[in-house]
């Protein structure tokens, strides 16, 4: 699909493509409301309710007031709505303005004066320094003589550094009256989200050049929301308008991720739905038999004879009305509050605070910071990732000598005095190369201060100058990947051309030495450049030239014709030296790595690097554990053949070694390898995969960055994308977690992230501390949300055996609304400010990170236990209430506020039984809210048109009132306290034996520092029977998939059984 | 931003107190509570000790039954107390094991009466009771709402429909034993919940007769029966406040109930009792709560002793970090 755009033609245009009003917004006034309500009511739960509020206004089976689910139903609807209409309403404010903006464009060969939302397709626009792009344009002239232009594209990007665009050769020269003139037809794409090509070409029309068709690239166009810089005026005509244009095509709403502590929550509300049906289906059976077979007889109930049709469904959906708080309506709101705070505990934390920038870190996605406690995963870019993206000139070798040692400044002066001395021919093109590489890889700086104390002739206004000269296309041109070294250029200067390539195509004597350095750069971690150069005859170049050219303006495959075209050229190099370039490690990328990877997560490098290089960091990164621990297998091969076979060699290996476990394996896989297996060995890839700790992949593309998060992710393991530029954005999208890096880079990966960092080494804070807290305090008021809905729920079902199965509510609608919303969600909502160890122990022990990765604290069986918490609750206050407040108490009014009093106070002792550290704000929202209880009772009770008049004073006036409460409280929580202590003492999790030894100050000692003796002195006292099992074991929790890393470590773990102790002993 | 740097609310360094369950914790909340809970639950069983009690069962022995069918009896029964004609006096002789002191509560208990039933207990409207103006109004009152000719009842609902109707005459060595009716409903219902110019209308005049009538011309507020069935009893099995006896009885006085045995609870096989007992702090006779205090102080009492048993026999360190399965490897063990 092509598009043309006839420059400066009114009407044309005008029907055929779209204007340009930039709109951002999801709803119109009329459609809000359904559509928001549409959205809202595609979630299974709230459909649950909305059925289960229109049910309860049919009087005939509602046990209470329709107010009970109504109330907090629209509540929740209402604030989410509310929220979604102000967002929108912010962007439409945004889209207004954006639209009513005062552009000056072309019409009828005047100037005019027009908004930004009137601009047609092949309007001629001119912009000012400093403005906005309104559209996107192609450029056709601007201030500068030689047609350049600056561009900041922060907006599109986020890269802030200033980029060079220059008008198309075809508008080269033509005077500023005559831009207003011009005619001419642009054939391009139809609009596109690529942000970084635009392969179309321009032909104009007399009496300006005629009938000669010019290329234009992206550098020719100015794209919508850059702001021009540096420069006085651009002027370009319209190609794409209004959401047409590259940035409106990038834009799309982000599918939601849903973290695994969601889905799991899912899964328990479908299972306790189930539940709920059947407990609605036999309640709802029993009813009927008991309405035949008694309740006619109870002739003061007055059944009547003959009934409706649907008499048989009305005692089973009156059940399914009382039952319906097993689901409790409070826990979204609950969970979505919590969220948001941890969210905002990551934008606080000081201590995830660049100092160097002093950028914060920032939770851009709210709903999944359970997810990083879970993270199994962690694919990382390399480049400005683990390394600063700082590239210092270290080493070179120039004509078979090295140069250069550990500190980069002797380098310098060293080189530059030594090479000045003996190879003065030498030192020109070398260094204009270096510079021309330089300018690359942006380390300019260093590169000057080689050449001043060269004493060349060049000083910083020339360098700058001629580094903005590079831009321009007539001087150079450079393709491929800079990063991967892997890039050719020539630069055009008194008729030379200097080269430069990848050394390998060349052969020769001479090139061996070279072929050495380069591999003993790689060794060192270094970056590698190789330089070579030809000298260029003026015909050659021109022939060239045209070839180039002529590619260059294709329109399909220009790439590949491009890269044709420069092979031509590229051959009879002379070699001229190698030079090596350190990309510094981030500060703590090795500590960071040891703790996560001992935290169980398992590490992939994802690079664009050489395969050497790659290892050489990954060993200085804590990614492989150097020999002979550490073992490093490597996939390679060129055809199909080689590749499988190469395959099969390592995941035998790794299935060896993964069994005998004392090894540390990692396999390598260059890019080509990698394409040939998930092509056509999947499967075997990814059973290895499975197996293997550590991956290394050089060479890979962006795509294949995105197709192995993707491999990971079908194998059902939390994946987390870490990576600071644009060739990661996919790979961060994809990946469960995607954690940008605001470097050098830009900010493009941040944007696109979940979660946005500083440095790498923050990451160990994110996932250990707020991920962690974040997954064992959601775990917790989830399940505590179930448990509190279960106990009111058991007691109502409990009650309908006692009042004839006929689906009577016990409670009233106030305390049954008031349950839910306000006395047991307030204290549980300051759960998450809990901590259940301290930072520090985490940090230490990092492998307690398991409990989380297999999700210990938040899986059907740790359900199963709050169920059954629930159900003897439930059981202890009703059969308590139930005898104490017998024959002339039972008071229906009574009775009821009884029981709801019973639940509160084993509520909060449940709260504070399961609370791990009491700040104060839990001291008051446990204790307050049962002053709470009490007043809000109080107050109702002295209404006197309600219900409940006098009833809680007379309550609490009684002394069996209070006995009966501490009763309750005792045998609820007895039970329960015993228990835990029997876990907490003889049973401990890993979480309770690191409280434990934390807060009685006792060793805090990791494995590598207890000393041997120590520890067979303290094996004697230790009984050898149940409690010497694997810890890890202690209950069916890793119940997502059949076989992972935790797993692994526990049959690893429990080859550490009993009998060992045993036989120490005997000896 | 600042205040958000420094504020330990934002860096999660709350001062934070963080128990632990200590054996020594444990073990002494375990001993508190068995300590102090024995003594309240025998004070507790104490006191519904003295709580002196008469029930008698009537509903059997005030209805003629000849037949050893019990369908029959059934059928014969439910005639019998449905006849409105038939002279229902039933007379019962009680015997005073104790002592009892004034005040002495009369009650009647109902067993398997379900006053919580959906259909009863929703079948009434509070603000017809209380507003006189609001007579008219009978939602939820069904089927006990109004007349076939739509005339309002008052009070309208099946609860105020099925009062209990049966009566007792009490004499002691044939002098009559008053019993004081006044003052046995909530203030709070005579005052509040029950309007002091709502007087009946309309009631009991269904062809389908349910319990007690109400005297027309008496404001309901003072018809103090009606107001205590109102309070619905939230077990199936209750006992509702007759009257109030204001003189002593003696041990093994011999006391003659007359019943008006009027109230059907024949055609769903309830019973009905007359409870005569007195009261003390804890209300009447209840030996669960004392019973319950007992058992689960002697428990905790046990689980105390197991635990310092266990505690003594394989004492365990807290916190020792060689307990962590990733400290436990294999090979520096052996």
């Amino acid at each position: 699909m092509k598009r043309y755009v006839y420059i400066n033609d009114d009407n044309l245009a005008k029907d055929i493509y779209c204007d340009n009003r930039i709109s951002n917004r999801k709803y119109t006034i009329l459609n809000f409301l359904p559509k928001n309500l549409w959205e809202q009511f595609s979630r299974f739960m709230n459909q649950y309710f909305l059925l289960i509020a229109c049910l309860q206004l049919w009087s005939l089976i509602t046990p209470v007031n329709p107010a009970s689910t109504w109330g907090p139903l629209i509540l929740i609807f209402a604030v989410s709505s509310s929220k979604e209409a102000w967002d929108d309403y912010n962007r439409y404010l945004l889209d207004k303005k954006a639209n009513e903006k005062e552009i000056w464009i072309v019409r009828q060969g005047i100037r005019k004066l027009i908004q930004a939302q009137d601009i047609c397709i092949g309007n001629i626009v001119w912009l000012r320094e400093n403005d906005e792009v309104p559209c996107d344009l192609l450029l056709l002239g601007t201030a500068d003589p030689q047609g350049f232009c600056y561009v900041e594209t922060a907006a599109l990007d986020g890269e802030t550094d200033l980029k060079t665009r220059s008008i198309p050769s075809a508008c080269m020269g033509i005077d500023v009256d005559l831009l207003h003139k011009i005619k001419g037809v642009i054939e391009c794409p139809s609009p596109n989200k690529d942000i970084r090509r635009f392969d179309a070409n321009m032909r104009l029309f007399p009496p300006f050049l005629d009938n000669d068709i010019f290329p234009l690239t992206i550098k020719n166009t100015l794209l919508q929301s850059c702001y021009l810089r540096n420069t006085e005026w651009a002027c370009g005509v319209a190609v794409y308008t209004g959401n047409q244009t590259k940035l409106g095509m990038c834009r799309g709403i982000a599918e939601p991720k849903l973290t695994a502590v969601d889905a799991m929550i899912d899964k328990l509300t479908g299972a306790v739905f189930v539940f709920q049906i059947v407990v609605v289906i036999v309640l709802g059976i029993a009813g009927n038999v008991f309405k035949d077979k008694q309740g006619r007889k109870l002739w003061y109930v007055q059944y009547p004879k003959e009934g409706p049709w649907y008499e048989l469904l009305v005692i089973p959906l009156r059940f399914e009305l009382l039952c319906s708080i097993m689901i409790p309506i409070s826990i979204k709101v609950s969970l979505d509050l919590a969220k948001s705070l941890y969210a905002k505990f990551i934008d606080w934390d000081v201590e995830m605070v660049d100092p160097e920038t002093g950028i914060r870190s920032n939770a851009a996605n709210q709903a999944i910071s359970e997810d990083l406690g879970q993270v199994e995963y962690i694919l990382t870019d390399k480049t400005g990732t683990l390394t600063e993206n700082k590239m210092i000139f270290k080493r070179c070798c120039i004509s078979g000598r090295f140069y250069g040692n550990e500190s980069g400044d002797a380098l310098t002066a060293k080189v530059g005095q030594f090479h000045t001395r003996h190879y003065p021919k030498m030192k020109k093109p070398l260094y204009v190369l270096l510079l021309v590489c330089a300018w690359f890889w942006r380390i300019k700086t260093e590169i000057f201060l080689i050449l001043t104390s060269m004493h060349l002739q060049c000083n910083m206004k020339y360098l700058t100058l001629w580094s903005s000269h590079l831009t321009g296309k007539e001087c150079l041109w450079w393709l491929g990947n800079a990063k991967a070294g892997n890039f050719s250029s020539c630069q055009k200067e008194q008729m030379k051309l200097f080269f430069l390539l990848p050394i390998l195509i060349v052969s020769g004597q001479q090139v061996r030495t070279f072929a050495e350095a380069v591999e003993q750069y790689a060794q060192m971690g270094l970056r590698t450049l190789c330089l070579a150069w030809r000298k260029l005859e003026e015909d050659e170049y021109q022939e060239w030239t045209s070839m180039f050219k002529e590619a260059n303006s294709t329109l399909v495959d220009r790439e590949r014709r491009v890269a044709e075209v420069c092979q031509r050229l590229e051959r009879d190099f002379e070699i001229l030296g190698v030079a090596a370039i350190e990309d510094r490690l981030q500060e703590g990328v090795p500590e960071t790595i040891e703790i996560l990877r001992k935290a169980g997560i398992n590490f992939w490098m994802l690079t664009g690097d050489k395969m050497s290089t790659a290892i050489q960091i990954a060993l200085s990164c804590n990614f492989v554990s150097p020999e002979p621990k550490g073992q490093i297998l490597i996939i390679d091969g060129k055809t199909e053949d080689e590749v499988c076979r190469s395959l099969d060699r390592v995941l035998l290996t790794t299935r060896i070694t993964e069994s005998e476990s004392k090894q540390d394996v990692a396999f390598v896989v260059d890019g080509w390898a990698l394409e040939i297996a998930l092509k056509h060995y999947r499967k075997p890839f990814t059973e290895l995969a499975i197996l293997s700790r550590t991956a290394i992949c050089c060479r890979v593309t962006p795509s294949q960055k995105a197709q192995l998060v993707e491999l990971l992710k079908l194998c059902d393991y939390r994946t987390l994308a870490i990576g600071d530029g644009g060739n990661d954005v996919r790979m961060i999208q994809q990946a469960d977690i995607g954690v940008g890096i605001s470097g050098r880079e830009g900010l493009q990966a941040a944007r696109a992230a979940d979660y946005s960092i500083g440095k790498f080494r923050f990451l160990k804070r994110l996932i250990l501390v707020h991920g962690r807290y974040s997954y064992n305090r959601t775990a917790f008021l989830s399940q505590y949300s179930f448990y509190k809905s279960f106990l009111i729920c058991f007691i109502q079902i409990f009650f309908s055996f006692i009042s004839g199965v006929s689906g009577t509510s016990l409670f009233n609608t106030v305390s049954l609304m008031a349950y839910n919303v306000f006395y047991t969600s307030v204290p549980v909502l300051f759960s998450v400010l809990d901590k259940d160890l301290s930072e520090r122990t985490v940090m230490q022990h990092p492998q307690i990170l398991f409990d989380c990765q297999s999700g210990r604290l938040l899986n059907p069986s740790t359900f199963a236990g709050w169920f059954g918490r629930s159900l003897f609750h439930a059981i202890v206050v009703f059969v308590i209430t139930i005898h104490s407040y017998a024959f002339e108490k039972s008071v229906m009014e009574e009775v009821a506020m009884v029981a709801v009093s019973g639940c509160i106070w084993l509520q909060a002792f449940v709260v504070a039984l399961e609370t791990n550290s009491f700040t104060i704000f839990q001291h008051l929202a446990i204790w307050g809210n049962l002053v709470g209880f009490y007043a809000i009772n109080w107050i109702v009770s002295s209404i006197p048109t309600s219900g409940m008049y006098t009833i809680m004073f007379r309550l609490c006036e009684q002394p069996s009132y209070w006995i009966t409460m501490i009763l309750i409280v005792a045998t609820g929580m007895c039970p329960v306290l015993a228990l835990k202590y029997l876990r907490y003492t003889y049973r401990p999790s890993r979480i309770n034996l690191l409280q434990q030894s934390e807060r009685l100050g006792g060793p805090i000692l990791s494995s590598g520092i207890i000393e041997p003796k120590s520890r067979s002195s303290l094996d004697k006292d230790i009984p050898t029977d149940s409690v010497y099992e694997p810890l890890l074991s202690e209950s069916p929790s890793a119940t997502r998939r059949s076989a992972g890393p935790t797993q692994r470590l526990d049959s690893v773990q429990s080859q550490s059984p009993p009998h060992s102790t045993h036989t120490r002993k005997d000896n | 931003m600042e205040l958000l740097n420094h504020s330990r609310f934002t860096q999660q360094e709350l001062p934070a107190c963080k128990p632990i369950l200590t054996p020594a914790l444990v073990m002494a909340t375990f001993i508190v509570i068995g300590i102090t809970f024995i003594p309240i639950g025998l004070s507790h069983l104490s006191a519904s000790e003295n709580v002196v009690e008469l029930v008698d069962q009537y509903d059997e022995v005030c209805i003629p039954a000849d037949s050893p069918d019990p369908d029959v009896v059934y059928s014969k029964r439910i005639g019998y107390i449905q006849d409105e004609t038939t002279d229902k006096t039933c007379i019962r002789t009680l015997i005073v094991p104790k002592k009892m002191k004034q005040p002495i509560f009369v009650y009647y208990q109902l067993d398997q009466f379900y006053q919580n039933h959906r259909r009863y207990v929703k079948s009434r409207n509070d603000e017809q009771y209380r507003d006189p103006s609001a007579s008219a109004k009978t939602t939820n009152c069904e089927p006990e709402a109004q007349l076939s000719e739509g005339q309002p009842i008052v009070p309208c609902g099946l609860i105020a429909w099925s009062l209990f109707n049966d009566t007792y005459t009490l004499s002691r060595n044939d002098v009559a034993l008053p019993i004081n009716k006044k003052g046995i409903a909530w203030e709070s219902d005579r005052t509040h919940k029950f309007g002091d110019n709502v007087y009946s209308k309309n009631f009991q005049n269904r062809s389908l007769i349910g319990g007690g009538k109400l005297i027309d011309n008496i404001p309901l507020n003072q018809q103090e029966d009606l107001l205590v069935w109102m309070r619905t009893a939230a077990l199936p099995n209750f006992r509702k406040l007759y009257g109030r006896i204001e003189t002593d009885l003696e041990v093994n006085e011999i006391i003659k109930v007359v019943i008006q045995n009027n109230y059907n609870t024949y055609s769903f096989n309830g019973k009905k009792k007359l409870v005569i007992s007195t009261t003390t702090w804890i209300g009447g006779k209840n030996d669960f709560l004392g019973m319950v205090y007992i058992i689960v102080g002697g428990v905790c009492l046990l689980i105390a002793l197991v635990f310092i048993t266990v505690y003594l026999i394989k004492p365990r360190p807290l916190g020792d970090p060689s307990y962590l399965s990733w400290n436990k490897n294999p090979a520096s063990v052996q």
